[in-house]
């Protein structure tokens, strides 16, 4: 039964295709499939983590929604994502166009504009802590120079996820890349074509590079909307944990990371991250299903044809 | 005469019979791991010190072995956690301050039957300091150092201002806190050096403040204002919030009134500031008076470019004088095995024998009236200029309950508690009533909850 030799070369195809994975499934099995069934489990328990966890059914979830901070920490995560997100998008788009044109030294200008994303997220927060301190940051001190006297930033609750939202464009250099391998993979005959109809730079642009780029864009949208939803390191910094001032950067994971590691309620934490893992899938399910309208696949489009 | 290689085995059994027996005797001590990093004690120093301390209890002691497992700050809460949680607890675990008993309150044992089986004496221990451990289902441990507060002041600025500087004797009845306000307005100046008292000042251009008490938390700035709780948020019996009290919302909006209205206590924009030029507010040199602990006093304050010294705390509008403390113990988890060897370490740690020298390795000091002297004498030598009575002077008017003491839901109820605070320094709300009344809605919800799931 188990002679090798009896077997198809698909069959020994896939003998070894599982092997060379095993390592991976184990890992994955252990590491992710383990504590996520784990946190399930806890999810519908009392577990302070010192004491056996106690079932109570659904009473963590019913809790959710009658937690007013629950519901800030989501409000605070969207509003950041509905300001961080489309920014990073518009702004790695642009960078990656500027930066696929003919200049001179492009090579070092995009190592430059890369170069902040693969900086440590603790090292830039300080670095941010300085720069948007209200009287000594760089930040004010430019404002001050065209006469405008600028905001606490990171100590003014409505300023503060403002501040947040810069930051994170620090990390830009990252969507950048990926649309600049996008921009520079768009066929240069399509353009050629273009030239050929009468089509002026913007015309070349929205009825061309757009539509070819939309499936960088749909990636780069799925990957931003999870990491929005998953940022915490940032703000764990620059705010020490408590979400501060006033709970104006209390985001959904530093809640999450409260009730587990400072209130020691990880029954309720877990049921939060079941919650957050639902959203997250929910809206990017959205936007995959959104993607049929608006992203546009070569391929497909030739198939139709 | 005996053949080499037979020597050879003999010498391989001797070997290995004392290996075994070496083995045996270090099985028959047991060993009490004693948990370091939720508070001090993770330093380069500190850990050396602590290795030396190890030594020496286990060359006096047969039956009980000490070693101190040192944990990196940040992960010790979590590491903590994991040991308890995975049946592997450490025997001792400390020094930990109030908070973070109250963090982990479920966790530890009571020491009360050690004590009693004993009849241990506890007369040499400061008595309010035994009251920073006892609860009325626990006594979490014995006391080992206190850090008691003052104000500590830069001299050169009130020399400058022409003022008295604020009160040494505990008895000056003088020393409230419209003192403070009254000289903080004289301390504070604007660029142009107008003070806050005169017409021209202005307050968007201050260079120099009176007075800050940033390192704290809401129920650390609140506890000195003579609450029925002190610096508790409930009341006696833990089930009715007492948050919005007049005593707290009297300290509060002096509080607010000194940020917003008065200018002599800088807020939060301000302390970020003065922390990036010099580490704290006072040795920015941009403050006249830091209300504050004996762990400030580090090496950095003999450094300063202008002379320091020390102050009372001030009495409060209700003539009393109360004087926050923090203090550090060592705790025994409720899961540890050797629970009575672990008691034999604690009081070694907390013996007259020993404890300046484990008080001088976390900085605190000694929670025995009896080594006052001698633990004094070492205080003095490092800061030869600062007025030390006013130190120690100020355990006698501690505040208990503990503004870090236990309650239930103890971190939710002190994230809503420093949301308030935060809504005052940031500017958010400058009505201590209104934000005080929001935090007491929202910790008597907390304790509600916590009731109900009690069983009521």
């Amino acid at each position: 039964m188990f002679n090798i030799k009896h077997w198809s070369l698909a069959q020994r195809e896939a003998a070894a295709g599982y092997f060379f994975i095993t390592p991976w499934l184990i890992g994955f099995t252990l590491l992710t499939l383990g504590p996520m069934i784990t946190s399930l489990y806890f999810s519908f328990t009392d577990y302070n983590i010192i004491d056996p966890p106690v079932w109570v059914g659904l009473q963590n979830y019913t809790r959710l929604f009658n937690d007013d901070l629950f519901w800030q920490s989501l409000r605070v995560t969207l509003y950041f994502a509905v300001l961080a997100l489309p920014s990073s998008l518009v702004l790695g788009f642009v960078l990656a166009i500027l930066l696929n044109q003919d200049v001179p030294a492009v090579k070092i200008w995009r190592t430059i504009f890369f170069l902040p994303s693969v900086l440590s997220g603790v090292a830039v927060t300080l670095l941010w802590l300085m720069l948007f301190n209200p009287e000594l940051g760089v930040v004010n001190k430019l404002l001050e120079e065209i006469g405008i006297k600028g905001p606490g930033w990171l100590s003014d609750p409505n300023w503060a996820v403002p501040s947040l939202v810069i930051m994170s464009l620090w990390g830009v250099g990252q969507n950048m890349i990926v649309y600049l391998a996008g921009l520079q993979g768009v066929p240069p005959d399509l353009y050629d074509a273009a030239r050929v109809d009468g089509a002026g730079t913007l015309q070349k642009f929205r009825y061309v590079t757009l539509p070819m780029m939309t499936p960088v864009l749909f990636y780069n949208l799925v990957l931003g909307l999870i990491g929005t939803f998953s940022y915490f390191t940032q703000v764990y910094v620059a705010t020490g944990g408590a979400g501060g001032p006033a709970r104006s950067t209390l985001f959904y994971n530093l809640y999450l990371y409260q009730n587990a590691f400072r209130y020691n309620d990880m029954g309720y934490a877990s049921a939060m991250a079941w919650v957050l893992f639902v959203v997250v899938l929910s809206l990017t399910a959205l936007v995959f299903r959104s993607s049929s309208l608006w992203v546009y696949y070569e391929g497909e489009l030739r198939g139709r044809g | 005469m005996m053949h080499a290689r037979h020597y050879k085995i003999l010498m391989v059994l001797l070997a290995v019979f004392l290996v075994l027996a070496g083995t045996v005797a270090a099985q028959d001590k047991v060993k009490v791991v004693i948990f370091v990093g939720l508070g001090t004690g993770t330093d380069p120093d500190q850990i050396t010190q602590q290795e030396a301390l190890a030594e020496r209890f286990n060359a006096a002691h047969d039956s009980i072995e000490i070693e101190f497992l040192i944990v990196p700050h940040d992960e010790a809460p979590t590491r903590l956690l994991a040991m308890l949680s995975g049946g592997n607890a450490p025997q001792l675990v400390g020094p930990n301050g109030i908070s973070t008993i109250a963090r982990f309150f479920d966790a530890w044992a009571d020491i009360t039957p050690f004590m009693e089986a004993e009849g241990f004496d506890t007369a040499d221990f400061y008595a309010p300091s035994l009251e920073l451990n006892r609860y009325p289902e626990k006594n979490t441990g014995l006391p080992l150092g206190l850090f008691p507060s003052f104000v500590i002041y830069n001299v050169d600025m009130f020399d400058a201002a022409g003022l008295d500087y604020p009160t040494a004797d505990y008895s000056d009845t003088a020393w409230t806190y419209d003192e403070v306000r009254n000289r903080g307005l004289l301390l504070t100046l604007d660029s142009n050096g107008n003070d806050a008292t005169m017409a021209e000042f202005d307050a968007e251009d201050i260079v120099q403040w009176g007075f800050s008490d940033a390192w704290t938390d809401t129920r650390g700035l609140l506890t000195r204002w003579g609450a029925p709780g002190i610096g508790r948020p409930t009341s006696e019996d833990y089930r009715t919030s007492t948050v919005n009290s007049e005593e707290w919302v009297n300290g509060l909006q002096w509080y607010s009134d000194g940020i917003w209205v008065d200018h002599f206590i800088p807020g939060a924009e301000q302390i970020s500031s003065m922390e990036t030029i010099g580490g704290s507010p006072l040795e920015s040199g941009m403050l006249a008076m830091f209300y504050t602990h004996t762990w400030y006093l580090g090496e950095a304050i003999l450094d300063l470019p202008f002379d320091v010294q020390v102050g009372a705390a001030p009495f409060n509008q209700k003539g009393e004088r109360i004087a926050r403390i923090h203090a550090d113990n060592f705790t025994i988890p409720a899961a540890a095995e050797h629970q009575q060897e672990a008691w034999e370490v604690m009081k070694w740690l907390t013996d007259p024998a020993q404890i300046i020298d484990v008080c001088l390795i976390y900085g605190c000091v000694p929670a025995r009236a009896s080594v006052a002297d001698d633990f004094r004498a070492s205080l003095q030598a490092k800061f030869p200029d600062l007025n030390l009575d006013v130190i120690f002077e100020s355990i006698n008017y501690l505040d208990n309950p503990n503004h870090e003491s236990w309650v239930p839901e103890w971190g939710r109820v002190n994230d809503a508690l420093n949301n308030a605070g935060s809504l005052i320094t940031s500017g958010a709300g400058t009505d201590a009533r209104t934000v005080l009344d929001a935090a007491s809605a929202e910790v008597q919800a907390i304790l509600d909850e916590y009731w109900a799931g009690q069983g009521g």
